[in-house]
Parts: structure tokens; sequence; C-alpha cells
């Protein structure tokens, strides 16, 4: 990152950033929001889906921060959750494996927002899927999503044969995305699949 | 401001005149072509991007129409954020390094910088670029314009000395000051000057830097000055397409201008984040065209302001009375030991529930002051306990126009607040309580601007304006004897 972070990154106020023995012995991430900021974020108490676990609930300041991170593209907001992703995936044994965007997409973006959070988390990850259709899965009705053919190639095939892997989202709504992506890395010979997400919609 | 920020801002404003393409040819050809081929821009579009800077790829018109008058040298164009010699946003004028971001972007695939400051108006990276119209020549020198003036009301002696004072200063092209006690009919003075110079065809922007005084600006000016387009800018509020001569802005919306004003009048010229924040003061030396006169107004100016007045010799109006002739109310002080801790302990302190019981008791609407949104939130419930009407609004805060609306109206018997409402705002009646006053939020300007709230209407020219501290400050001490000094005057 640029420099360390003095100020919430939501709010502009001034942290107060310890940078003590044990920070530095136990190498945390350094802290970014404020405490006022993080507990208008809401922690899932119990998780609701089959094989996905997810973090947050989806709330007012979590629309706020998905508005400022994913339209407003401030990609220093990746940091944002960095401690607690960083705790959940560090002793992650399964390969990490982001949700793609598509190429056209990304231009506009500028940058891949999963990628993003996972790096800011200090989390190592491999891409193994290329998405193929532009188009918003939250735009189509069911009916649609369901005819969709395939939204993901996956590739370097024999990294994956017989792995272990958990993909990681931003939100989990529909669960359409993830199961595309479960399916096809299934096919190509993954033995388990799991989902990660950060909010659960 | 000092001199010598203002002299660095010109500088600076120098080095970063618009990098056009090629400036003298691509113009002259585009003149040629003027009349070569009979292409005359639009009068639409003209209005719109005159003296406006705006990202190329998001404007109101569709992009390959952008792209014609790009080719045809109508607009000079320059990259978002400049990075060389050091990064600087080229719409806020930003140069603060921690505000900028730098990462790898997916776009451009290098190493692209975004400003923070101004993100709220759209991320625009190094890869982005923005234009400009390009300067015409002048309106040959100014058509007189079309504006009715509708004013009837009557200005005091005071408020008619100072409106004429700021009116020679605007005709001589200078700057001016006006240091008018809260109260004093600001806005009734900006009129008659206003009215002059939009007559002679200039065009004016109003810049203050709260949202809530440009909502309260807005329908007042409006009623004034018919005939002419009159925009009120504000974060949210909708694009218009056309030209207005007039424009009331959030001095953040003065970001999206360039080489505009005629004349600019920043008003509640003291008000954070105003005189905190350079990049904003930038925005308006950018904002205005080169010569053009500012008027500062504010009842509180810093003693930067004053002798940045005097040395360079604008024009100067003070008034220390109110309108409608009454003196100043005079907070008193009143101890509060340990008011923290005793609202942490879920209790109001004592003589701050005696003094709202009495409030309620006289039926007087009430503003109580917090120095944080956290220890206001902590009493809120306890003071809703005693009477559950009671709100508390802070800067984050959406329903904050509604909730004051509705102590107007009387549908609530008081609001508590951070200093948020210190200023612009005008309840009839209004008892003030100032609970911390001695915390350093409330600078000696903050509590001057609060003791102002009180006694504003014609009606009810006084009221009890209370500070509970916890030990007096310089601060508060420098507030009252400027307010006492202003009811020794004349
Ligand atoms: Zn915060
Ligand atoms: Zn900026
Ligand atoms: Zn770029």
């Amino acid at each position: 990152m640029n420099k360390p972070i003095q100020h919430c990154l939501l709010c502009e106020r001034e942290l107060n950033q310890s940078f003590g023995w044990e920070e530095l012995l136990r190498k945390t991430l350094p802290q970014t929001i404020c405490p006022r900021c993080e507990q208008r974020f809401h922690r899932v108490e119990q998780q609701q889906e089959e094989g996905v676990v997810s973090l947050y609930h989806y709330n007012e300041a979590m629309k706020d921060f998905l508005h400022r991170y994913k339209f407003l593209h401030d990609i220093v907001l990746a940091h944002v959750f960095n401690r607690i992703l960083h705790e959940q995936l560090k002793n992650e044994k399964r390969l990490v494996i982001p949700i793609p965007m598509h190429l056209e997409n990304l231009k506009t973006r500028t940058f891949a927002h999963i990628d993003e959070l996972l790096k800011a988390a200090s989390i190592p990850f491999a891409h193994h899927l290329i998405k193929l259709s532009n188009e918003q899965q939250a735009l189509k009705t069911r009916e649609q999503r369901l005819q969709t053919p395939q939204l993901f190639e996956v590739v370097n095939v024999t990294e994956i044969k017989g792995g272990n892997l958990l993909l990681v989202d931003d939100i989990y709504t529909t669960g359409t995305t993830l199961n595309h992506a479960k399916r096809a890395l299934l096919q190509a010979g993954a033995k388990t699949v799991k989902g990660f997400t950060l909010i659960h919609g | 401001m000092s001199t010598t920020t203002i002299s660095i801002i010109k500088k600076h404003y120098r080095l970063f005149r618009p990098i056009s393409t090629s400036k003298s040819t691509a113009s002259s050809s585009s003149q040629k072509h003027t009349r070569y081929y009979g292409f005359i821009p639009e009068p639409a579009i003209k209005n719109f991007f005159t003296g406006r800077i705006w990202s190329r790829m998001n404007t109101p018109y569709p992009q390959s129409k952008i792209e014609t008058y790009i080719k045809r040298g109508y607009f000079d164009i320059t990259p978002a954020v400049i990075t060389e010699p050091k990064l600087k946003c080229r719409r806020c004028l930003n140069e603060q390094r921690p505000k900028f971001i730098s990462f790898h972007c997916a776009k451009c695939q290098k190493t692209c910088h975004y400003c923070r400051h101004c993100i709220t108006m759209g991320r625009m990276c190094s890869c982005d670029e923005l234009i400009m119209w390009k300067k015409e020549q002048p309106r040959s020198r100014m058509q007189k314009s079309q504006v009715d003036f509708t004013w009837t009301g009557k200005l005091t002696v005071h408020q008619q000395k100072a409106a004429d004072e700021l009116l020679t200063s605007l005709k001589q092209n200078r700057n001016h000051l006006i240091h008018a006690v809260c109260g004093a009919g600001k806005t009734e003075i900006l009129f008659a000057p206003i009215y002059a110079s939009l007559k002679a065809g200039k065009r004016v922007c109003v810049a203050t830097p709260r949202t809530d005084v440009v909502l309260e600006l807005y329908p007042r000016f409006q009623q004034v000055f018919q005939q002419i387009t009159i925009h009120a800018l504000y974060g949210g509020a909708q694009n218009d397409t056309q030209f207005a001569q007039l424009i009331l802005a959030t001095t953040h919306q003065l970001y999206r201008f360039e080489n505009a004003f005629d004349v600019m009048i920043v008003d509640e010229a003291d008000a954070f984040p105003y005189t905190y924040d350079e990049a904003l003061q930038r925005a308006v030396m950018k904002a205005r065209k080169a010569k053009a006169p500012i008027a500062f107004v504010t009842a509180t100016p810093s003693t930067k302001l004053l002798i940045q007045q005097r040395n360079e010799k604008w024009g100067y109006s003070f008034i220390a009375r109110r309108f409608h002739g009454q003196l100043l109310p005079v907070p008193r002080y009143q101890a509060l030991w340990n008011y923290e801790k005793v609202f942490y302990k879920e209790k109001i302190p004592q003589k701050l529930k005696n003094w709202v019981e009495q409030r309620l008791q006289n039926q007087q609407p009430f503003l109580i002051f917090f120095p944080t949104i956290e220890l206001m939130e902590q009493a809120t419930p306890l003071f809703q306990h005693i009477e559950p009407t009671i709100e508390s609004v802070h800067s984050e805060d959406p329903d904050r126009k509604e909730k004051v609306m509705q102590l107007r109206n009387e549908e609530r018997k008081g609001l508590l607040t951070t200093t948020i409402l210190e200023r612009g705002i005008t309840i009839k009646n209004v008892q003030v309580a100032v609970v911390g006053a001695d915390n350093p939020v409330f600078t000696s300007s903050a509590l001057i601007q609060i003791s102002g709230r009180v006694g504003r209407n014609m009606h009810y020219p006084s009221g009890d304006i209370v500070f509970f501290h916890h030990g007096i400050t310089m601060e508060m001490d420098q507030a009252r004897k400027k307010i006492l000094e202003m009811n020794y005057y004349e």
C-alpha cells in the first residue's frame, strides 16, 4: 500500500494506531477503520447456505461500502476488511480462487475487487477461472439465469485436478455465480469446491 | 488566508493553466473552420461548458458529440491528475500526498493515481481526462442582461451603508470584507450589489461551505431575481444543463468550475471547512476569472483575513448592530463539573436538567450543543426520557433538515446537535446551551456563531445563551469579550 493509514478509511476520523511490540511480533495488519465505523457492520452469526461461509450481513453500512468501493472505485477501501479476512483465511489449506471479472468490466473498473480484498489481507490466491460473459447475473430473471449455459471457463486444469478449492466472492445473493463456478471446477476434476463471501445479501 | 497563501495560489495557478493541444494553431484553425464550414456550436453545449471543468467521458451529452467538439478544437484537455513535478489534482487542486492513492490500473496498464479529496464527484485517475471549453473572445465585454429585481424590503441604515460600500468595491474590481454580527441581515446586503453585477452581464457566484446555507439562500434569491437562471449546486443536486448567470454553490462544487465568475462572494468565509482546507481556498481562486473581485462575508473574521484586508487595501464594511436594533445576547457561564462522567453514568447533570425543564415549562424551543457525536448519542435517550420529542442531529444525519424543520414548527421541543447547526439556522425564540464549552471544538468563533442563534427574531430579540463547562477557557472568554465589544458600538 501507499503509506501507513492514520485516518479511518470510511469516516476520516483519526485512528489511535498502536505500533507496539505485540503488533510487530505478531505481524498483525494495520487497523484501517475506527471502532465507530466497525460496529456499523454486522457479522453473520449463523451460516445460512450449504457449503458457503459469509462474514457480514448486507445493511446500510455495507451498501455504502459497496457503493464507494465498487461504484466509486475507491480501491483503497479494499483494506477495510483486511484484518478479518486475514484472520479467517490465513490458515486456509484449500486453494483460494477468487471469482474473476470479465475483461471488459475489469478495464472499466480498473481493478479486480475480489483480488484486491485478498491482497489487502495478505492471502495468496490463484486464478483458474475466466469469466465468459459480461452480463450481470442480478439483472436477469430466474428463468434466464437457469438457462445461461456456461459463465466460466477453467484454465490450468492440471493444477486443480483432485484439489480442494475455496471460491471467494464479495456477496452471496442468489448463489448463481458460485454455483456456476463450482460446477465448472468440479467438471474439470476438482475434488471439493466450497464458497466464501464477505457479505450475505 | 494569508497574503503568502494567495500569492502561492496565484503562482500555482499560472503554472497549471490548461495543457492545451498545441494551443495557438488549434484555436486559430478551429476559428477558420467556424467560418468556413459554418460549424456553430450549439448554445446548450456552449452554455453548459463555459467556465466548467468536466470529465471527458462523463458529460450529459452523447460521447460522439463531445468528441466532435474536441476534434474541432473547442475544448482544452488535461489529465485529471498531473504527475509531474508532483501529484496534483487538476479538479480540486489538492496536492497533499496522503490524499492520493496509487495503484496498478487495469485500464491503462500502468501505475495510476487518483485523488480521494474530491472522489465523491466521481473518481478521476491520472489516465482520465478533463475538458474545458476554450476561452471565448470576451463576450463583447458583457452584454447587458435582462434581470428583474423584485425585492421590496427595506434596509437599515447600517445595511444600506454596507451595500453601497460593497457595490463600490465590486465596480472597482476590488476585494471586500463585510464583517457583520450574526443577525445583521447579511443576505439582504448582498441583493443590490448582486443585482447591479447581473444587470451589467456579469456572472456571479455565491459560495458557502455548507449545503444548509445553499438550501436556505436559494428560494430567497429566486424570489428576488426573477427572469434569470439561478442554479443551486451542492452534493446530490441535479446537474442542470443550462447556463446560469447566478450560481449558489457549496465551496466543494467550485471544483467543477474554472475561470468562470466575474464576481465571487464567499459567505460564512470563516466556516469549517473553508478555514481549514487550503484546497477549497484554491478552488475559489480557480473558479473566479483572473481579476474578478472576491467579497468575503462573515461574523467572525479571522485575524489573518483582517490583516489581509488591511494590507491589500480591500473594501471593508462593519456592522455591529442586528437588523432589529437590539443588543446581542451575552453568554453566561455555568459550571458543570465532570459532565462526561455523569452522562456515562446514564444521568443528565442536574444543572443542565434544570435548564431543560425550565425551557419546557416556559414552552421555549431549545438547542443543546455537544462537543462530540459520541457524547451526544450517549445523552440522547436520557433527554428523550424527559421529553420524547427531543432528537439529535449531526453532520451525517440524513434527516437533519427535517428535524430542524420540526423544531421550527414546534413539533419538537428541542434538539441536541454537534457544531453542524452553529450557523445558518434561524428559529424563533430559540434558547441555547453549550455542553462542554471548554472542549477545543468550541473555538471563539464557533461560540460566537452559536450565541448568534439567540434573539434573531424581531419579536423575541433576547434569550438565554449558557456555556456549561468544566473549566473556563480562553476561547470562551474571547467569545464573550467580542460579543460585549459589539454591544458597545453605537
Ligand atoms: Zn470511521
Ligand atoms: Zn481532487
Ligand atoms: Zn489508469
